[in-house]
């Protein structure tokens, strides 16, 4: 025992000598080699995206003989644990879906590897989905795929309620939650996040569109007037009772569908399962807004990158089947396997999306939508966001003040790069 | 019947439904189709009975391959505690050697250290024997646990020392006792350690998560939370069908051993 | 021991080493295997943690962790100035108070109930009883969850029957926590009850029956025999339920994900947030303020329960 605790004052001696480096920002990638991929590629990838892929790989490794896809499906809930101790044991796969929000913070690992130049047109994707995969002016990987937000409502009840077109501004949004309830019957005029994880996902959108920053290179800024106003504005609805504070976990389709509930902020996915729970019928009794204005119409910008690491066994071939993956014929077949919209801008055209109104909805809206910055603390400082914004939305904290609390934590956790 | 006895047993069946009820709901639930698992007011009984939730479970993932990792961590796990353990727990409560009080003092210690202060270096030294993705990484770091030592400690302290003393002048060697007289008389405290082994290693959920790097690793509870809380949905037909599967094997094991568990536990001499 | 002491020392220090190297052989021979195991994953992994304590090691460190700041006592003084950390603790500590006396108590009304007597039947209540204890939290959750569900939830559609309109448990600050509480009695009180059954068990019949002749009444009985016999099953019970209580983690994940507003976040989910952010310093001195306040609740439970001459 007393060697062990020899080895233990030791190691903690030497750390003392060492110290951080100042770390030096911008890598280059090598090119990948030209020919057909060979070799086995281990691909980890989350949630239904991890349940699927294996079979859709197959058609590359039709085009690649020699190839070999090995997809291991990962958990949601705990990607970040798992992928974070896989860096730090250096158990990494070749390849791994990475949710946008994490790209920061994997990517300041080290871990992950440069995107070889002349590989993708950057210009083919959405610029806020490629921003996400930038840090500190290096591209690591590519967007996957993509998701935005939207207003989803009620169209009979918006009409009667006197919207038949939908909320276009911020005085339309409120104007309708409230007809909702006193014209329409709703219980709730609208069902926003209130607080809690994520829910900076759906509160930012309103700071954007209200011209907010939320970072500039040099930090964060959260305390700013437009995003206190903004803030404010999405806490109007829960003072006025036009939106529930307490809807437990799947309980807000069903309502939806009974038209409890006149409308509510969500992503693209919500229209596969709205179709499943209201049945056949349900599809021509709402649609999607976008995100109503006030200086813009600016939602948020999300989805999954996928990214090479730099321990990869098979690096050349990982970042071909990232290649494959982005070709736009491939990006509208995943399309049609798991309804991920495609982060490649010109699968858009295919008629596959090009003929719902309601993708078309969410198209319009990913051409400007905004990303968080991708600092390594992102996720960290999200977290204490949602925590004030749960204050501001179910206490009646002051938005202002929960603002300034947010800034003061970002502050101290700091970007982190 | 008493009154009395009456009134008790009604008591003791209004805590059994209390504790039993949601299993049997949930048990019933698993053959709902998905729409009414969530319909409002729930249902009871099932209108619909449906396998879908079970043939969903089995078709999209691998569940026997998960079932069987399982199965083989926890068997190894118990068979190694119930060794290792009971070596050291003889020792200490028997055999008379330099150091023994620091070790047991070091080990009751380790029972108060909270599982997250040892689980980013226990996986860091483990990868870095090249044992991640592998049954050894599942198993190894579970196979000295501190509990098992305090337990079979306490036990073979209230096992007369007469009887090894006898073997002894018979002449029997250290070894040959330990197999052929302590262990026998083991078999209760065995049975306790072993189910509580099992139990624990069986519903093990962070570290299979982390250790296996490939799907034909992972153990059930961590392919149940697969289907959990997703990004944007559950699937909660699922979700029931799979807390069936992991539920239902080790409640047979505990079934079948639950005699001599119990005898285990009066016999621990807890004092 | 005393064989040793008894020896005549000078004539037999030859025989008395040899011996002595004898046993110390045989014991760690016997000891040996455990203790390898667990000096190298148990120790080891404890000690390379407290020095990460005293580092500002962060999860963008892990490819060098070597080139890291020394930081010293640094992580342990920002812990008490960190609001969700001392709101984390706060919540730990009400959820430890009360929640222990509740399992306990519960497993010994349920240990009293079936050891009275009552011979029908008992295995299928012990088994009943033990039933949540061997089940995986992952299933538990999937239960709780629907049943604690405002509107679709069999709790509320019970209390909707007799006219009570009950509230969203885990949705609402004021009683989410009682919820986990609640729930964790109902998960861990099985266990409990099988070592307060044996240690009932135990107590000789006739120890009752002269009472009873003496005239003392049932509470008498169970104040005066019980309750003392009985004290070292309740010492180990609440040491042990305190200890995993402390380390409060399993529920809250599964259940509010520790809202709302953090209102059931607990010391060790605190913890594994920190771990997830990568700040695996802080997180590690984290883990070590838990240790202590185990050993101190541990140190202070023997204290109140443990007898004087242990």
């Amino acid at each position: 025992m007393r060697r062990v605790l020899a080895v233990g004052v030791a190691a903690a001696l030497a750390l003392t000598a060492c110290g951080r480096d100042a770390g030096d920002s911008g890598e280059t990638a090598e090119a990948v080699g030209a020919g057909k991929a060979t070799g086995e590629v281990t691909v980890w990838a989350m949630g239904t995206e991890g349940e699927k892929l294996a079979e859709f790989a197959k058609g590359f490794t039709a085009e690649n003989p020699d190839a070999k896809v090995t997809v291991t499906a990962v958990p949601w809930d705990s990607a970040q644990q798992k992928i974070s101790s896989a860096i730090a044991a250096r158990q990494t796969p070749d390849v791994s879906m990475i949710g946008t929000t994490l790209q920061g913070e994997f990517a300041k690992t080290g871990a992950l590897d440069p995107t070889p130049a002349g590989l993708f047109a950057q210009d083919s994707f959405f610029p806020g989905a490629w921003d996400t995969t930038v840090v500190d002016g290096t591209s690591y990987g590519v967007p996957w795929y993509v998701e935005t937000r939207g207003i989803y409502y009620r169209t009979d009840l918006a009409a009667k309620a006197g919207f038949p077109h939908g909320p276009k501004t911020w005085d339309d949004l409120s104007a309708m939650a409230a007809a909702m309830r006193s014209k329409a019957g709703a219980k709730w005029g609208i069902s926003l996040q209130p607080g809690k994880t994520g829910s900076w996902q759906s509160i930012l959108p309103f700071g954007w569109s209200n011209g907010a920053q939320i970072a500039t290179a040099d930090g964060y800024t959260f305390d700013t007037p437009q995003l206190a106003e903004a803030l404010r504005y999405y806490q109007s609805f829960f003072t006025g009772k036009l939106a529930p504070t307490d809807l437990p976990q799947g309980a807000l389709e069903p309502a939806f569908v009974r038209g409890e509930i006149g409308a509510f902020m969500s992503g693209p996915w919500h229209v596969g399962i709205l179709n499943e729970q209201g049945g056949k019928d349900f599809a021509s009794k709402y649609t999607v807004a976008p995100m109503p204005s006030k200086q813009s119409s600016t939602s948020f910008i999300g989805g999954s990158n996928i990214a090479v690491f730099k321990d990869a066994n098979n690096r050349d071939a990982a970042w071909k089947f990232l290649a494959w993956l982005s070709k736009p014929d491939v990006q509208v077949r995943w399309y049609q396997t798991v309804a991920d919209l495609p982060a490649v801008r010109s699968a858009w055209s295919d008629p596959a999306l090009s003929g719902d109104p309601i993708l078309q909805v969410f198209g319009e809206q990913l051409k400007s939508a905004k990303a968080p910055p991708a600092f390594p603390t992102w996720s960290q400082v999200a977290a204490a966001f949602d925590v004030q914004a749960e204050k501001v939305c179910v206490a009646g904290a002051d938005p202002a003040a929960a603002l300034k609390a947010v800034q003061n934590q970002a502050s101290s956790i700091g970007t982190g790069s | 019947m008493t009154r009395a006895k009456l009134l008790l047993y009604a008591v003791l069946a209004l805590g059994l439904l209390v504790v039993v009820g949601p299993f049997v709901w949930m048990l019933l639930s698993s053959f709902k189709p998905e729409a009414e698992i969530r319909a409002v007011p729930p249902t009871w009984w099932p209108h619909t009975w449906t396998l879908g939730n079970y043939r969903d479970l089995f078709s999209r993932l691998d569940f026997p391959q998960y079932f069987a990792n399982s199965a083989i961590v926890a068997v190894l796990v118990t068979a190694g505690n119930l060794l290792f353990c009971s070596l050291l727990g003889y020792a200490l409560a028997k055999l008379d050697f330099p150091g023994r009080k620091a070790l047991f003092l070091a080990v009751l210690g380790m029972l108060m250290v909270p599982g997250m202060v040892t689980f980013v270096p226990q996986f860091v030294l483990i990868s870095n024997m090249g044992l991640a993705n592998s049954y050894a990484g599942l198993v190894l770091p579970f196979l000295a646990g501190p509990f098992g030592v305090f337990l079979m400690r306490q036990f073979l302290l209230s096992i007369p020392d007469d009887l090894i003393e006898a073997a002894r002048v018979d002449g029997a060697g250290e070894w040959r006792i330990f197999w052929r007289v302590v262990l026998p008389l083991c078999k209760p405290a065995l049975a306790t350690l072993g189910i509580l082994t099992f139990l624990a290693s069986w519903n093990n959920f962070l570290w299979p998560l982390v250790v296996a790097t490939t799907d034909d690793k992972y153990t059930l509870p961590v392919a149940l939370a697969l289907y959990s809380i997703g990004q944007n949905r559950a699937y909660y037909g699922l979700l029931l069908a799979g807390a069936v599967v992991v539920v239902v094997p080790v409640l047979i094991v505990f079934l079948a051993l639950q005699r001599h568990f119990m005898r285990g536990i009066a016999t621990t001499g807890l004092k | 021991m005393t064989a040793v002491l008894d020896r005549p020392a000078a004539a037999t220090r030859g025989r008395a080493t040899r011996a002595r190297r004898r046993r110390a052989w045989i014991g760690w021979s016997f000891a040996a295997p455990f203790t390898l195991l667990f000096l190298v994953f148990a120790l080891l992994p404890v000690l390379a943690s407290l020095v990460m304590s005293l580092t500002d090691m962060r999860a963008t460190d892990l490819r060098t962790p070597l080139a890291v700041n020394v930081v010293g006592f640094g992580n342990f003084t920002r812990l008490f100035s960190d609001e969700l950390f001392l709101r984390s603790a706060l919540n730990t500590i009400v959820f430890v108070a009360v929640g222990v006396p509740l399992t306990m108590v519960a497993a010994l009304a349920a240990a009293n109930a079936l050891n009275s007597g009552l011979i029908r039947f008992r295995a299928v209540f012990r088994v009943g009883f033990y039933l949540p204890v061997v089940t995986s939290i992952v299933a538990i959750a999937v239960v709780w969850r629907f049943l604690l569900d405002p509107e679709a939830g069999l709790v509320n559609n019970l209390l909707g029957l007799i006219g009570v309109e009950g509230p969203a448990w885990l949705q609402n600050p004021g009683t989410s926590l009682g919820s986990i509480i609640v729930m964790a009695a109902w998960r861990n009180f099985g266990s409990l009850m099988v070592i307060f059954l044996a240690a009932l068990q135990g107590i000789p019949a006739h120890l009752y029956e002269a009472a009873t002749l003496d005239g003392a009444g049932r509470w008498q009985q169970l104040r005066r025999i019980t309750m003392p016999l009985m004290r070292p099953a309740l010492l180990f019970g609440a040491v042990i339920t305190g200890i995993g209580y402390l380390q409060l983690f399993e529920e809250p994940l599964v259940m509010t994900q520790g809202g709302p507003l953090s209102s059931t976040l607990s010391v060790s989910y605190h913890i594994y947030n920190q771990f997830g952010f990568g700040n695996y310093g802080y997180a590690a001195a984290a883990s070590y303020v838990l240790f202590v306040a185990i050993v101190a609740l541990s140190v202070l439970q023997f204290r109140l329960l443990g007898s004087r001459d242990d």
